[in-house]
């Protein structure tokens, strides 16, 4: 190599040390000490370490109750992606015409908002809006005559009531992200189809989903991946309850690791949602190379 | 030199000027604009209940129906808040001080590393790019017992540091940064390369000053994520005097303890008021930011 090039070299890893000092410090190492960890029982008061070997594993895998936080993971997951996806693309249909400026500005505002304010703010608001005897929600219910909704004390409804407030939050990010891929659409190709006479949702079914499809894939790659790692609105809302009902991985782990103090079982648990984040991102990609048009 | 008199401008007039904006209105949308308006307003409800109720008396807050208006408007519930026997305020500054910090190291690794990845030629680029994009991927939780783990040991548990120090590690701001960096001619950084100037300046003086609108995103989104970050404050930070307001938050509205829906909601409201003028200034660079990137806030 040119005493240039080595210099170019010895430049950019100059460039690079800063971000990656930090990325090894923060992600890459302890990423490979969660791996170590898991093979071993640590206690948490001495930080002392017990070789275990798949006893982590047998443990976490063998209980019932961690099982039971993934189903209640996915069942959050399948809620949350048709709502906040589904939701999002209703609404960037609808925006995306010609509306005025000022009225196209008060919309995103009041859509986008609660995108940006943090899960443990809001969250608060909610809870008293869903609480059972002073909530306004209840009140109004009752005013119209129906009975009141145990928003966060039925074990049956918790979960939706948790997945009210995610898409309340979220929906407004995905509305950006689809809407500007709906006004990515070439509109030659749609008025050559109105040409032709086709019906308004023939267009949207035949033309605009194959051309956003790419990016409805990623949104919902995006709030799967997002759903297995819910844990600020549940923590703050029902913290897991009533029962286990609303318990998903991440409190599992947050529970096992420094709420009970076993370090090495919120560990596995851990490293079991990033197998499951894995395995999402695998799946996108196998979709968007078989399926997905373009 | 010569004056022309051109008497005053030509004042844009009222009506013809309104007649304007409602040409652009077409009238077949204004279905689909009250719906989206009647909605819109549902958004925002939360946030007026929030408002409306910190600015009631303790009692009024709970009452039912609640009126949509404050009936007593007072302003004690800031007050209360303002005057706990833990301090409010060093909260506030906790979670600045985290952000700003959080912020420069971001903005600065960030568009360090993407100069090198995208103007720079060495060996394992493509090695170590992809070694970034696996850490997409890790979810922080997982980090999260190995860091408390050294933190403990290093003594950095319970200070702000523990609390700035992973969040400077963004694979995402890399990414976002190199993205539009690799979209802006090379052109510049290459003549002046031949000019002889260094690597350095000519990151300072030439890619830098291009980078303004993402930069603008990165700082916005990354100092918005860490002024929301609950988990890591949650685990890395027991003493009350390092808590940042999310997790300032919980010891706030805990139940069994003595503050009112009004004070909590006065602590929320004024928790929320930076990211609302964040909003406001930014809402164009943070848009555009997330369109092309994906981030969430």
């Amino acid at each position: 190599m040119s005493s240039l090039g080595r210099r170019e070299q010895w430049a950019a890893y100059g460039f690079l040390t800063p971000a990656f000092s930090f990325y090894l410090l923060f992600v890459a190492i302890p990423l490979l000490a969660a791996i170590g960890f898991s093979f071993f029982y640590i206690d948490r008061t001495t930080l002392s370490f017990d070789f275990a070997g798949l006893e982590n594993f047998r443990f976490v895998y063998s209980d019932p109750r961690f099982w039971k936080t993934f189903q209640n993971t996915f069942y959050f997951i399948s809620l949350a992606v048709v709502g906040n996806v589904g939701g999002g693309l209703v609404l960037a249909v609808l925006l995306n015409r010609t509306l005025p400026r000022f009225v196209l500005y008060v919309f995103r505002l009041a859509y986008f908002f609660p995108v940006l304010v943090a899960t443990a703010f809001i969250t608060f608001i909610w809870k008293f809006l869903y609480s059972n005897d002073l909530g306004i929600l209840n009140y109004y219910l009752r005013e119209i005559g129906l009975s009141g909704v145990g928003w966060l004390s039925d074990a049956r409804v918790a979960m939706i009531s948790v997945v009210i407030m995610d898409v309340w939050k979220h929906v407004g990010f995905f509305m950006i992200i689809l809407l500007a891929a709906l006004q990515g659409v070439p509109r030659d190709l749609i008025e050559a189809a109105k040409i032709d006479g086709a019906s308004e949702f023939s267009i949207f079914r035949n033309i605009i989903v194959p051309f956003i499809s790419p990016v409805i894939l990623f949104c919902v790659t995006y709030a799967s991946i997002g759903g297995l790692q819910v844990f600020d609105s549940i923590r703050i809302l029902t913290n897991g309850g009533p029962g286990d009902s609303t318990r998903t991985v991440v409190l599992y782990m947050f529970d096992e690791a420094f709420g009970v103090g076993d370090l090495s079982t919120g560990t596995v648990a851990a490293l079991t949602l990033l197998i499951a984040i894995a395995i999402v991102v695998a799946l996108q990609m196998y979709i968007s190379r078989r399926w997905v048009l373009r | 030199m010569q004056t022309t008199t051109v008497g005053t401008p030509a004042q844009p007039r009222f009506w013809p000027r309104l007649m304007d904006a409602c040409q652009v209105v077409h009238w077949r949308n204004l279905p689909v604009m009250i719906v989206l308006g009647v909605g819109a307003v549902f958004m925002m409800l939360p946030f007026f209940w929030m408002f409306s109720a910190s600015m009631r008396p303790t009692g009024e807050a709970y009452a039912l129906p609640p009126t949509f208006l404050p009936e007593h408007f007072n302003l004690d519930a800031y007050e209360t808040v303002l005057g706990a026997s833990f301090s409010f305020t060093q909260m506030y500054w906790n979670s600045f001080i985290v952000a700003a910090l959080t912020t420069a190291g971001v903005v600065i690794s960030s568009t360090m590393a993407a100069f090198a990845f995208s103007r720079l030629k060495f060996r394992g680029r493509m090695a170590l790019f992809a070694l970034l994009l696996l850490g997409l991927m890790v979810p922080p939780s997982l980090v999260l017992i190995p860091l408390f783990f050294g933190f403990a040991y290093t003594g950095v548990l319970d200070t702000l540091w523990a609390l700035i120090l992973p969040s400077v590690a963004s694979p995402l701001g890399i990414f976002m940064m190199r993205q539009f960096m690799s979209t802006q001619p090379r052109e510049y950084e290459e003549s002046a390369f031949i000019d002889g100037a260094s690597y350095w300046t000519i990151f300072l003086k030439i890619s830098l000053p291009q980078m303004g609108p993402p930069i603008a995103a990165l700082s916005i989104i990354t100092f918005t994520q860490s002024w929301n970050n609950f988990v890591v404050p949650l685990v890395l930070v027991r003493k009350i005097e390092i808590m940042t307001l999310p997790v300032g938050m919980l010891v706030l509205a805990d139940p069994t303890g003595d503050f009112s829906v009004s004070a909590v909601m006065a602590a929320i409201s004024m928790a929320v008021i930076p990211l609302f003028i964040i909003f406001l200034i930014g809402q164009r660079f943070i848009i555009e930011g997330m369109t092309h990137t994906g981030i969430k806030g």
